[in-house]
């Protein structure tokens, strides 16, 4: 009987399993919580259950901008190739996740506005978020110096974090169709106690799912600096 | 003696575009060029009627001409080879980088005035405010070059650089942007509040702009 051996970087950190079986257990309990257990909006209908997969995608782009901002940080004060890996792989994750939250709000947008798209601050601003991300992917891919990319890279990061306050504060600014914060924003939450507990349930969920794909992500980075 | 050495780097670069002015040129042309297409295709009477709209099209050519200049600035860097040199020197790096904000601010208040006086003359816009119009574009021509020096320094070696500049820049440069079109759309219109309002917040995005620039903008350059 022959054992094939797979370095651990390959093989991926120990930790991935665990986070991967904690992502569906908590996942299938918002899931529940989501089309079961949390009642239907009084006015929109079924329609706001769209609520439990669109604003938890939204607070994971949040998130992952902000880790790409302390890693950028992280690598122009130090630079640890680490910080660099968790830059790259957390900025990926948040082009995925506002791109999905556009899509998701489009999709509650056409029943609910009667539009797919509207020129809407808060929109505008997400959009613009997601080409200043992807404008940040870009620029790493255009150099292959990795000292000179994990730079450049961490500029534009640490400066691209700005644009979060800006969406999520747009809304109160500027006359916006988008509703208000219901959550973070001063004072306490603006919604039925069973709907506010699902919708913690959801972000828990998909937080797990950021770690699982950040910790995967960075040990694939990882792997492929080793490799010869 | 910081400030001192990033004013040489902005003297040195306002000697090399009075002697070759291609950079403040290329700016110039391409403002007037969008504000003459803009007096083609959205006329007079819809300028008079919606000072925003001549207003918001005039801070993207501004944009873009600032762009174009501050490119220029740092090419004549590179064709000289005085890039290393001036970056050898101790502190090197934030006085290039400062001197370099501080010459594009003052090329980009004189592009300003030539693009505001081209649309008003071409579009027909009778100003209420004068004054608080050319307090906002003195403020906007402080609030633009931070973040776009920024982006052109560390886009300065990829051969790329002409299609990232503008992809990292102009998204970036989206709060100053509303704030500088709204201001001067309130001034055409004769609302001092408004006008000074949205100046206040295009101060505060300039100054943002530049701490940000001025503490990891000189890692950047290279």
């Amino acid at each position: 009987m022959t054992t094939t051996y797979y370095p651990r970087v390959v093989r991926g950190p120990r930790i991935l399993p665990y986070l991967a079986g904690a992502t569906a257990i908590v996942g299938a309990i918002a899931l529940f919580m989501a089309l079961v257990w949390a009642p239907a909006d009084a006015v929109q209908g079924d329609v706001q259950r769209i609520m439990y997969v669109h604003v938890p995608a939204a607070w994971l782009a949040y998130l992952a901008f902000v880790v790409v901002f302390l890693a950028s940080v992280a690598w122009l004060w130090g630079r640890s190739p680490i910080a660099d890996a968790i830059a790259v792989a957390s900025a990926e994750i948040g082009v995925l996740f506002t791109a999905l939250a556009i899509v998701l709000g489009s999709i509650w947008a056409k029943p609910t506005w009667g539009v797919w798209w509207t020129w809407e601050p808060r929109l505008i601003t997400t959009a613009v978020m997601l080409a200043m991300y992807v404008g940040y992917l870009l620029l790493r891919s255009l150099s292959s110096d990795f000292e000179r990319r994990a730079t450049r890279a961490a500029v534009v990061g640490a400066i691209a974090v700005l644009n979060v306050p800006v969406v999520h504060l747009s809304v109160t600014w500027m006359n916006a169709l988008h509703q208000l914060p219901s959550v973070l924003r001063p004072g306490p939450p603006a919604l039925d106690g069973r709907m506010y507990a699902t919708l913690l349930v959801a972000v828990a969920a998909f937080t797990l799912l950021y770690a699982y794909l950040l910790v995967a992500r960075v040990g694939l980075e990882r792997a492929r600096r080793s490799a010869p | 003696m910081r400030l001192r050495r990033a004013w040489l780097v902005a003297e040195r670069d306002l000697r090399a575009e009075r002697a070759q002015p291609d950079g403040i040129a290329a700016a110039i042309g391409l403002t007037a060029t969008l504000v003459f297409v803009e007096s083609l295709l959205v006329g007079p009477a819809i300028a008079a009627a919606s000072p925003a709209i001549a207003s918001a099209l005039l801070w993207i050519a501004l944009t873009l001409g600032a762009i174009l200049a501050i490119t220029r600035s740092f090419d004549r860097e590179l064709e000289d080879d005085a890039l290393e040199g001036v970056l050898a020197l101790p502190g090197g790096a934030d006085a290039l980088y400062a001197g370099k904000v501080l010459a594009a601010t003052l090329l980009l208040a004189v592009v300003s005035a030539a693009g505001i006086a081209l649309t008003v003359l071409l579009l027909d816009i009778e100003v209420g405010l004068p004054a608080h119009l050319a307090l906002v574009t003195l403020v906007g021509a402080v609030a633009l070059p931070p973040l776009i020096t920024l982006y052109v320094a560390i886009s300065l070696r990829l051969r790329a650089r002409a299609l990232v500049v503008p992809l990292l820049a102009v998204p970036a440069l989206v709060p100053q942007l509303i704030a500088a079109s709204a201001g001067s759309a309130a001034a055409i219109q004769g609302d001092a509040a408004g006008s000074l309002a949205w100046c206040a917040l295009l101060f505060a995005t300039a100054l943002a702009s530049a701490v940000a620039g001025l503490t990891i903008g000189p890692a950047a350059i290279e």
